[in-house]
């Protein structure tokens, strides 16, 4: 589904990401881990758009997507979330996977502006839509909650209800665990899974080693924005230099 | 439909009734005067918030008026073409300007799209200066024709010799690009500029073209703005590049950001109460502009959310002074 | 156009050139570190103008003595004004916006109040001129380039070699690791507003003595000042001296040939070019 050749970003002398090979098959949920800095979330970026690669190819379902905009590749079927949460501050929780809902069915200007009929029922379809993916990630008791008043774990929550608004086929999902406590990563965890067994492509950035290892069955791990690895979760739990990229990284951290 | 949403349709359909009722009490061509400025500041507040609801502000509002103006006056002098295709033309001819610039420069942040707004009002103006065979130079156009009447035989006669007429029309004018600005505010485009103005990579996560939508936006403010240009053109019937500088511009920003930007009604309101505040001030003649300046600050310092917040502070007030007591 | 026409152009539009760079390094200064597009500058390099007319033309002092004591007190002024009218809003565009043209219409009427709307001719404090072959240089124009250049230069030595100005720079790149690093975000608002006002006012000033004041003198240097802004790059410092120069110099050599309007359209034009290859300007970043 997904295939990524050669990937290389250079900021200034730096290669944040270095002749990166990676290759997603249709419903795989694949984990990239990696010490911090290692440029997981530049990869993501690079994948969607956000930043164009000095060298190297990403292809998904057969069509070149290099370097084209976000939100081509959005409409493409790839979307992905954000490491530091991203929502509509001053949208409500409905409002803000109702504004998300924006690529399918697409309303068009004319339809939209004149108020017709059809797009009554777009709007119809789209807000049974919202109100099932928000059932879905367990947040139709805080719908109307505005964004201020969220906890940090459902926040974590509805970004990833956000991306499932756009239909993905392939979700990037980046350190959605971050900050949650352990009930939350449990639920999360659930979650994630859910999506994953209907059918939608996951690739996953996680730092929690342990979710990263039970949900996935793939996992890269990079380091200095290079591949040092790649295997399933046993494999990766032995491999030396995986370890070493981590205890490492553990020294100099401090 | 129960009674609690009859009151909203029902109490508009009175303002507007009265609305068209107002000249049978108010007769005086100056005051006439003050309200059509009123109404055409209205249109050009509302239509600039409807540019500010993608996140871009826009300071050269005063420029797409003039582009409005003179390709109006230009298309009915030198061409013939009627003043009622003239009206949309204009429009037309300010939003095209407005696709110009702002196709290379959408990507521009807050700050550094308004600036290079600026500068296009001021190449606006510039060219108008220059191109005297076109435009007149700086001395501008004189001599506009008045609208075409409007002739239905027994019902309406409007030759627009007296500011009645001018002033319906206006009225006309401005109810209808509320309207069209307030169903494009409430469809789902309108809720995906709101998204962009929140959080644009987020938009751009989910599929949203944000530089298509933002152009667009910018477009049909500025078609807005062309539209009250050429109203100007044939309503004042005198046209020069000085008419629509910098200063006018940031006016209309003004009307929009002291009036609230949050909410439609906040430009109106804005625009309503910031034009008649110098002539109801203008006794005091020359202190007359530190009051509106003293107007413009308390706003700002007191009123976060523009004049159109008050009820909402009021209440809040009130509710704490109890809360208190 | 001759050699000696040629270099009288030249001349002008170092002159002109001066004067843009200082009003625009004023501007961009503020921008760079309270994040909010003084408005009401023009207004400051207005009053700079009436400073240095009272109290030279009229009341006979001498003129660099007249541009220091008009320059401290529009600078103190602009302390004034960062403390109650911008600091609230700093980094808040529209609201700075509204707050700015509120104190336009406040500074531009109150002159008009007290000092009458005509504008008023000054005494040229440097009368005489140099000559040199056939070129001719009134000994104000020579000033005013030389006081350009000392300013220019004793800004690019401030920002470099002594703490606040490293600060300033600190706190235009990124407020918050300014503020983390301990650096008094109030004080570095309130020094940048202090320079950015002087500035502005010595530019006025100058203009003032080679030519005459009036209330509402300040929105020709506003638009110059964003124009050079906006070529060079906002929040640059170099960008405004080349953004300047480049303007100011069209500005001389133009008019002669063409005409003022075409200078400007020229300006313009070569702004948009340069916007439409580097949108942040020559200079700019991001």
């Amino acid at each position: 589904m997904l295939e990524i050749r050669g990937l290389t970003k250079y900021f200034g002398g730096l290669a944040a990401v270095s002749e990166l090979d990676l290759s997603i098959n249709q419903g795989e949920m694949v984990g990239l881990i990696g010490p911090n800095g290692a440029g997981k979330t530049t990869a993501f970026n690079l994948i969607t758009g956000f930043l164009r690669p000095t060298r190297g190819r990403i292809t998904f379902d057969g069509k070149d997507i290099t370097g084209q905009k976000p939100h081509s590749i959005a409409e493409k079927g790839i979307v992905r979330t954000f490491q530091v949460t991203s929502l509509f501050p001053d949208f409500t929780v409905l409002q803000n996977i109702l504004a998300a809902c924006h690529l399918k069915p697409k309303v068009g200007f004319w339809e939209a502006t004149l108020h017709t009929s059809s797009s009554h029922k777009k709007e119809e379809y789209i807000l049974g839509r919202a109100l099932e993916i928000t059932q879905f990630v367990g947040l139709d008791g805080a719908k109307d909650m505005s964004i201020a008043t969220l906890p940090h774990g459902h926040k974590r929550i509805l970004g990833i209800a956000i991306a499932l608004a756009a239909k993905p086929k392939l979700l990037l999902l980046d350190e959605p665990l971050s900050g949650m406590n352990a009930e939350e990563v449990a639920d999360a965890m659930t979650l994630i899974d859910r999506i994953w067994q209907g059918g939608t492509t996951i690739l996953l950035i996680e730092h929690n080693m342990r979710a990263a290892m039970s949900l996935c069955q793939r996992i890269t791990v990079l380091n200095f924005g290079k591949k040092i690895a790649e295997g399933s979760p046993e494999e990766i739990r032995e491999n030396k230099e995986v370890i070493q990229a981590y205890l490492g990284a553990g020294e100099h951290a401090a | 439909m129960s009674r609690g949403k009859l009151v909203k349709p029902l109490s508009y359909s009175a303002l507007i009734i009265l609305l068209f009722l107002v000249p049978l009490f108010i007769t005086g061509p100056y005051w006439l005067h003050i309200l059509i400025l009123v109404g055409m500041n209205i249109i050009l507040a509302s239509s600039l918030r409807l540019i500010a609801t993608s996140g871009q502000l826009s300071l050269g509002h005063g420029g797409m008026m003039a582009v409005g103006a003179y390709t109006s006056a230009l298309l009915v002098m030198k061409l013939g073409l009627s003043s009622w295709a003239a009206l949309p033309a204009a429009g037309v001819a300010a939003g095209i300007i407005a696709l110009l610039i702002g196709f290379p420069f959408v990507r521009l942040k807050g700050i550094y799209f308004a600036m290079v707004t600026i500068f296009m009002a001021e190449m606006i103006m510039l060219t108008a200066e220059q191109w005297r065979s076109l435009t007149g130079g700086s001395s501008g156009i004189i001599n506009i024709p008045r609208p075409d009447p409007i002739v239905i035989p027994g019902l309406l006669n409007m030759d627009f010799a007296s500011k009645v007429d001018f002033y319906y029309l206006m009225l006309v004018l401005m109810l209808v690009t509320l309207l069209i600005l307030y169903a494009i505010e409430r469809s789902r485009i309108g809720l995906t500029w709101l998204s962009i103005q929140q959080a644009e990579p987020l938009s751009e996560s989910i599929g949203v073209n944000t530089a298509r939508f933002k152009v667009l936006a910018f477009c049909i403010g500025c078609f807005f703005a062309g539209i009250a240009g050429a109203f100007y053109s044939q309503y004042i019937s005198v046209i020069n590049p000085h008419a629509f500088g910098f200063f006018f511009a940031i006016y209309v920003v003004v009307y929009m950001i002291v009036g609230g930007m949050k909410r439609f009604a906040g430009p109106i309101l804005g625009a309503f109460l910031l034009t008649m505040l110098p002539e109801v001030a203008s006794p005091l003649r020359q202190y007359q502009p530190f009051v509106f300046a003293g107007v413009l600050m308390a706003v700002i310092f007191f009123l976060p959310g523009g004049l159109v917040s008050l009820p909402q502070q009021l209440k809040k007030l009130i509710k704490e002074r109890l809360g208190h007591a | 156009m001759d050699a000696a026409t040629l270099a009288q152009s030249v001349l002008n539009g170092l002159v002109s050139g001066g004067i843009y760079i200082l009003v625009a390094l004023g501007l961009t200064l503020v921008l760079s570190i309270m994040g909010i597009v003084n408005l009401a500058h023009g207004e400051l390099y207005m009053l700079g103008a009436y400073g240095v007319y009272y109290l030279c033309t009229i009341a006979g002092l001498n003129f660099f003595l007249s541009l220091l004591i008009s320059t401290l007190l529009v600078g103190g002024l602009g302390i004034v004004l960062e403390r109650f009218f911008f600091r609230p809003f700093r980094g808040q565009l529209e609201r700075a916006l509204i707050i700015a043209m509120g104190l336009i219409l406040l500074l531009q009427n109150a002159v008009l109040v007290t000092a009458g709307g005509v504008p008023k001719a000054s005494q040229s404090p440097f009368s005489g001129v140099l000559n040199i072959s056939g070129v001719i240089i009134p000994y104000e124009r020579l000033v005013t380039i030389l006081v350009g250049l000392a300013l220019v230069s004793g800004l690019f030595l401030l920002i470099q070699r002594t703490k606040i100005g490293q600060a300033m720079v600190a706190v235009s790149q990124d407020i918050d690791a300014a503020a983390l690093q301990g650096i008094n975000i109030d004080r570095i608002s309130s020094a940048a507003m202090f320079l950015g006002c002087a500035l502005a006012a010595v530019a006025g000033g100058l203009v003032g003595a080679m030519f005459s004041v009036a209330p509402l003198m300040g929105g020709f240097a506003l638009m110059k000042g964003i124009a050079v802004i906006i070529l060079g790059g906002l929040g640059s410092i170099p960008g405004a001296v080349i953004g300047g120069l480049i303007i100011g110099l069209i500005d001389g050599i133009v008019p002669p040939l063409l005409t003022t309007h075409m200078a400007s359209m020229i300006g313009f034009g070569v702004i948009i070019l340069v916007l439409l290859f580097r949108p942040q300007g020559i200079m700019g970043h991001e």
